[in-house]
């Protein structure tokens, strides 16, 4: 439809043959750890596909030595031998199936794991240009494709291969001109399949891709259902999943046409075969070139050849899918993680050498003691931004605008135990600068200091330990209240009293122990607010971060907050986002944001005096009209 | 599918012929007669099957569809209350995961079942014709084998659903984490959540290995019962060829039976397992096709004569008292009471959890409520369609919702096409406009999930020009300008003003500023009108009123002061 997604979908074009090579090698490497099980499961495979193979040869000898012969006496032996072949087989093909399935499992588990610990570690503009439904398909449903592939499409597959070679060596070894008349149809039987599996691959992206689209218009549908029935909008929607549906049935439709050809096709080639066999062989077998036994032992190698390259479409459909699932899987894996996750580069404004990040930090550390000059008495500020620039629009993958700078050349301070407020108009950066504070997002110029340090220079865990942010929606996980509060650090129980989570909570049954459903959907706004306040408190932060967190609070309840606050604030440094002015009159030192700059910064007396930005937004709020 | 299947059993017979043609006198040309044969009937069979194949999965795709589009019907009529108490995971693995599970019962399912039924009387036919002492012998292991085959489908079931519990709760993790990265990376819970999500994996793995094992006993099991029989078959039939009691085409034919038999036999367990799934998920779906939907098109009650637009008051509330269900503890309203002019500008306010979600909610009807309590235009809102009290009242709420679409479809939700210049007034009214046009492509620009993100005060913006899109008398606003700025929401707030007369306005705010300016003010506290009036008189009450406002007065006083 637009833009960006047409791109999103041309890069699954890629050319089929190289990728799967690619892939396919890659996705070898993960084996290498698994030696041990890949022995077992080889041994496995070699012994029990001659015991399976030995079954049509003692057939031969049963019909060439006792039934054309009329001799009675001797045969139960191969008989019990036959079945002993059985046996075996079935022993060493179980020992192979356990080995190769629990290997597939351990690698699926592998990437499961990385492709997880990838994901928390990508950036944030990463997910803002991601669909949630699509970031989800491939999570899920891709890795299971992946998984099927190699929990029980290796063990067949590797099986299927393995019977197909033991018997074109019987099959020669035993009659090299009947072998031959055998494998006349392979050639066109290989072009048949070749031709087929380009469709059918074809046809099986689509369906992923219209399964995508689908679901993620159904999960929208049904986390929006308030909207659809106050604007009473059920029919139309109703009819847009029909279009959607259609398509997607259409493609399947396509799909189930190419495999009804398939596999009759495919039978067909099997029966002419069988007839070339008979009918060659069978001549033989008269003019007394061959016995009997051999033909009928022909007969028995040749179905069991054609029955693992008649399943081959199925293993080849596992296959591809799996490899185009592959593909997406390691397009995440490969997904460029947040920076800070990664070796520290050089900061685009500092010319410090990228290896030398300890020197780094060592030179901030000096450079702090020179400019505190006597001893601490003018420390250095908790929070620095210096000339920091930055856009949205460079992380976006072409769907987000270009919007230009966010924030051009914001420079503040605040000093250690000061409540900084931001304020200023829709729009104007505030919740960008508390994204930035936690690196969320990487600037593009200046200098973000923490205590004096470049944030950059940080280790996430050292850069967190100091923040605590509450978000502007607040986000709950589904779990308990307390396991939500307990995410935030190890200081519940002061937490939930500080920010009146105890007062509502303590009315319920369960108490803390309550669920908060999922997203936090069974409290109501404010309470949620409340919890991630605590979740905020809970680890004693150097740095609290609030994004307008008390907006949708009613005033009584933001006042018990706030005078809450005013114990925990005590000798810590915030940041506050907020428009409502009764929190940021407490405020130590005020910024006013205008369109991405510093316009003003003072008090709230000197910014009223100086009659700017900030005195226009105070009369709006606080002068009845 | 009959028909396929008689010619795909009539190969072997021609084996047969074939087989001891060649003893024959007359060998070559039996041979060559018998072969003729065989590639006839398997053009045939190939040719019925490509046609019973494709019927039967394209019936089954089409099924799928229908039952797909009925689901979702059903689901999006379905009331409010539903939504809240179920999980969207839920409800999307019942449209998702549920119906495919469906399709396979009902396309491959059915195919392999039939298939089975088909190819087991046949086969067993011929076979019997070949020997009918040989049939005997070779159906005396069957009963183990499909015992065996139960056994293995209600073990290998039980295991599979745990291994499905614990990938669903693998999903869920992942979403959460997806939905709340920016909390996870804020307090750096990377680790916390991997541990958590490994926990799971491994459990994962251990589980899928039992499924393994046990689905590699079953197999080698079933393939050594299979074998047992071949052997017995072997012994048994070589014995009868000696005795001159059975042809050697005929054995070998048999054989080829026998060997045909087999793969129906163990997808035998496989296709149990997938009806008992199928029945299953049709089973969940049913749940929710159960329940009762919203009558979106019921007829009117009344004639439309008695239909009266213009009646005073627009909106009125008798002794209205309302609980969510399941929730005691006295209820969100009780016993309130008020009416509303055309054209007035009400405004509500009142602390968090004192029911103005709630009171405006219960207006469109999106939660049940008693009869004789809400009125619309002299009417109960239980009396009139819910589809037309829905179009003739417009609600903002709380949460900002928006769908990834383009800007101009989200304003124009609420309307049967897009309307370009209804869009452009509506942004422009709610401060909008200049935005959208910086924007890449203007209208056409899509938000939300596949597009561009706003910021919340834009959502609430938008939004609200989409209830403004609508020609809804009356519109309800809740806290629906809470992250817009000040002055955006003062300019806002003027152009809605500006519409004073035409429409019917009930918000719910915090802001004094706008509150001020409503023709009155309801303050509703732990579910009751607690105070009525313009902002002057209910100043001059000195009640809870006064108090909210004094309270904002008083902390600017007292920390200007400080």
């Amino acid at each position: 439809m637009i833009g960006g997604r047409e791109r999103y979908f041309l890069e699954d074009r890629v050319d089929a043959q190289a990728v799967d090579l690619r892939l396919l090698r890659r996705l070898l490497s993960y084996l290498r750890p698994h030696k041990a099980l890949i022995a077992l499961s080889l041994l496995g495979l070699a012994l029990g596909t001659a015991c399976q193979l030995a079954g049509p040869y003692l057939i031969k000898v049963l019909i060439d030595r006792h039934i054309t012969a009329g001799r009675f006496e001797g045969m139960t032996g191969w008989v019990a031998l036959y079945l002993a072949s059985l046996a075996g087989a079935m022993g060493f093909l179980y020992l192979q199936m356990l080995s190769v399935s629990v290997l597939g499992q351990r690698i699926i588990f592998a990437i499961r794991k990385e492709m997880f610990a990838r994901l928390e570690r990508l950036p944030v503009s990463f997910f803002d240009r991601t669909p949630t439904g699509r970031l989800m398909t491939r999570l899920t449903s891709d890795v299971e494709a992946l998984q099927e592939l190699l929990s029980s499409g290796l063990v067949s597959t590797v099986g299927d291969v393995t019977v197909l070679l033991g018997i074109a060596v019987i099959l020669l070894w035993m009659n090299p001109v009947l072998a031959l008349v055998t494998f006349i149809v392979l050639p066109v039987l290989v072009l048949f399949v070749e031709v087929l599996k380009k469709f059918i691959r074809e046809a099986n992206r689509e369906i992923r891709r219209k399964l995508a689209r689908m679901n993620a218009f159904l999960q929208e549908r049904v986390s929006g259902a308030a909207v659809v029935k106050a604007f009473v909008q059920e029919e139309k929607s109703v009819r847009q999943l029909d279009a959607l549906n259609e398509d997607y049935a259409s493609e399947n439709i396509r799909l189930t046409n190419y495999y009804s050809f398939y596999f009759p096709g495919v039978e067909l080639f099997s029966s002419v075969a069988v007839a070339l066999l008979l009918w060659r062989g069978g001549g033989q077998v008269i003019s007394g070139a061959i016995t009997f036994g051999t033909l009928v032992a022909f007969l028995e190698y040749a179905q069991k050849f054609f029955n693992p390259i008649k399943d081959m479409s199925d293993k080849y459909n596992i296959l591809q899918s799996a490899l185009a699932s592959c593909e997406r899987i390691f397009h995440i894996l490969d997904a460029e993680p947040a920076p800070e996750y990664a070796p520290a580069l050089p900061a685009a404004s500092s010319a410090a050498p990228a290896a030398a990040k300890d020197f780094g930090i060592a030179a901030a550390r000096a450079g702090e003691e020179s400019a505190d000059g006597a001893d601490g008495t003018s420390p250095v500020p908790a929070i620095e931004f210096r000339d920091v620039w930055f856009s949205y629009g460079d992380s976006g993958a072409g769907t987000s605008p270009d919007r230009g700078p966010v924030l051009r050349g914001v420079s503040f301070a605040i000093r250690e135990g000061e409540m900084g407020a931001i304020v200023g108009a829709t729009g104007a950066g505030k919740t960008t600068i508390l994204s930035l504070l936690c690196r969320l997002y990487e600037i593009e110029r200046g200098r973000i200091l923490l205590f004096g340090r470049d944030i950059r220079d940080l280790s996430r865990e050292e850069l967190r330990g100091k923040l605590s942010l509450v978000l502007q929606d607040p986000f709950l996980f589904s779990g308990s209240v307390r396991e939500n509060v307990e995410a935030g650090g190890p200081a519940v129980e002061a937490a939930v009293a500080a920010a009146g989570v105890a007062e509502f909570a303590g009315g319920w049954e369960e108490g803390l122990s309550t669920a908060v459903g999922e997203r936090g959907g069974r409290l109501s706004v404010g309470q949620r607010q409340l919890v991630a306040f605590a979740r905020a408190l809970a680890r004693n932060p150097d740095v609290l971060l609030l994004d307008e967190a008390t907006s949708s609070v009613d005033p009584v309840t933001e006042d018990e907050i706030r005078k809450a606050l005013a114990n925990i604030l005590a000798g810590r440094t915030s940041l506050v986002v907020a428009h409502r002015l009764s929190t940021i009159l407490s405020a130590d030192r005020i910024i006013v944001l205008h369109k991405g700059k510093v316009r003003e910064t003072g008090t709230h007396r000197e910014l009223m005096e100086a009659g700017g930005i900030y005195r226009r937004l105070y009369m709006l709020q606080f002068d009845v009209l | 599918m009959f028909v396929s299947s008689l010619f795909g059993l009539l190969i072997p017979w021609m084996t047969r012929e074939a087989i001891d043609g060649i003893a024959a006198p007359d060998g070559r040309e039996r041979l060559v007669r018998a072969v003729s044969w065989m590639l006839l009937f398997a053009a045939l069979h190939g040719t019925f099957r490509y046609f019973s194949r494709r019927g039967l999965l394209v019936a089954a795709r089409r099924v799928e569809l229908a039952l797909r589009r009925d689901v979702f019907r059903h689901v999006i009529r379905l009331p409010l209350s539903f939504f809240g108490a179920t999980p969207t995971g839920d409800v999307m693995s019942r449209m998702t995961n549920d119906i495919s599970a469906v399709w396979l019962f009902l396309g491959p399912g059915m195919l392999m079942l039939a298939g089975t039924v088909i190819s087991y009387v046949l086969a067993l036919g011929f076979m019997f014709r070949i020997s009918p002492l040989l049939t005997a012998v070779s159906l005396v292991l069957a009963p183990v084998i499909i015992l065996v085959s139960r056994e293995y489908g209600r073990k290998f079931h039980k295991i599979y659903r745990k291994v499905q519990e614990t990938l669903a709760g693998m999903n869920a993790t992942l979403q959460e984490n997806i939905s709340g990265i920016r909390l996870v990376k804020a307090y750096g819970l990377e680790e916390h959540e991997e541990g958590r999500f490994a926990r799971d994996c491994e459990e994962y793995l251990r589980r899928n290995v039992a499924v393994s094992r046990t689905s590699a006993v079953f197999h080698g099991a079933i393939g050594f019962l299979a074998g047992a029989g071949i052997a017995l078959v072997l012994l048994i039939g070589g014995w009868l060829v000696i005795r001159g009691r059975l042809t050697l085409g005929g054995f070998v034919a048999f054989n080829a039976y026998l060997a045909m038999l087999s793969f129906p036999t163990m997808a035998l367990g496989w296709v149990i397992n997938l009806v008992q799934r199928g029945g299953s998920a049709m089973g969940r779906i049913n749940e929710f096709l159960r329940l009762p939907v919203e009558d979106l098109a019921k007829e009117d009650a009344l004639a439309e004569g008695a239909y009266a637009p213009d009646a005073t008051p627009v909106l009125e509330f008798r002794n209205l008292s309302y609980a969510y269900p399941g929730e005691g503890r006295g209820g969100v309203l009780r016993d309130v009471s008020f009416s509303v002019r055309p054209g007035e500008v009400v405004g509500l306010v009142g602390p968090t959890g004192s029911g103005k979600s709630t009171l405006l909610s219960l207006i469109l009807r999106l939660y049940p409520i008693p009869p004789g309590a809400v009125f619309f235009e002299g009417r109960d809102v239980n009396d009139i369609p819910v589809g037309r009290l829905r179009r003739s009242v417009a609600l903002v709420a709380q949460d900002p919702f928006l769908f990834s679409d383009t800007v101009l479809s989200n304003l124009c939700f609420g309307l049967a096409e897009p309307d370009a210049d209804a869009a452009r007034r509506a942004a422009g009214q709610a401060r909008l406009l200049a935005e959208i046009e910086e924007m890449p492509e203007g209208f056409g620009t899509v938000i939300g999930e596949r597009g561009i993100s706003l910021s919340g005060g834009q959502k609430q913006r938008a939004t609200i020009a989409r209830a403004l899109c609508t020609g809804a008398r009356v519109l309800l606003l809740d806290d629906a300008l809470s992250s817009v700025d000040a002055e955006t929401e003062q300019e806002i707030f003027r152009e809605i003003l500006s519409l004073r007369g035409a429409r019917t306005i009930l918000f719910s705010t915090h802001r004094m500023s706008s509150l001020s300016r409503c023709d009155r003010i309801l303050v509703l506290s732990g579910g009751r009108i607690a105070e009525e009036g313009t902002h002057d008189e209910l100043l001059s009450l000195r009640g809870a009123y006064f108090d909210l406002y004094s309270r904002q007065m008083l902390s600017r006083e007292l920390e200007a002061s400080s």
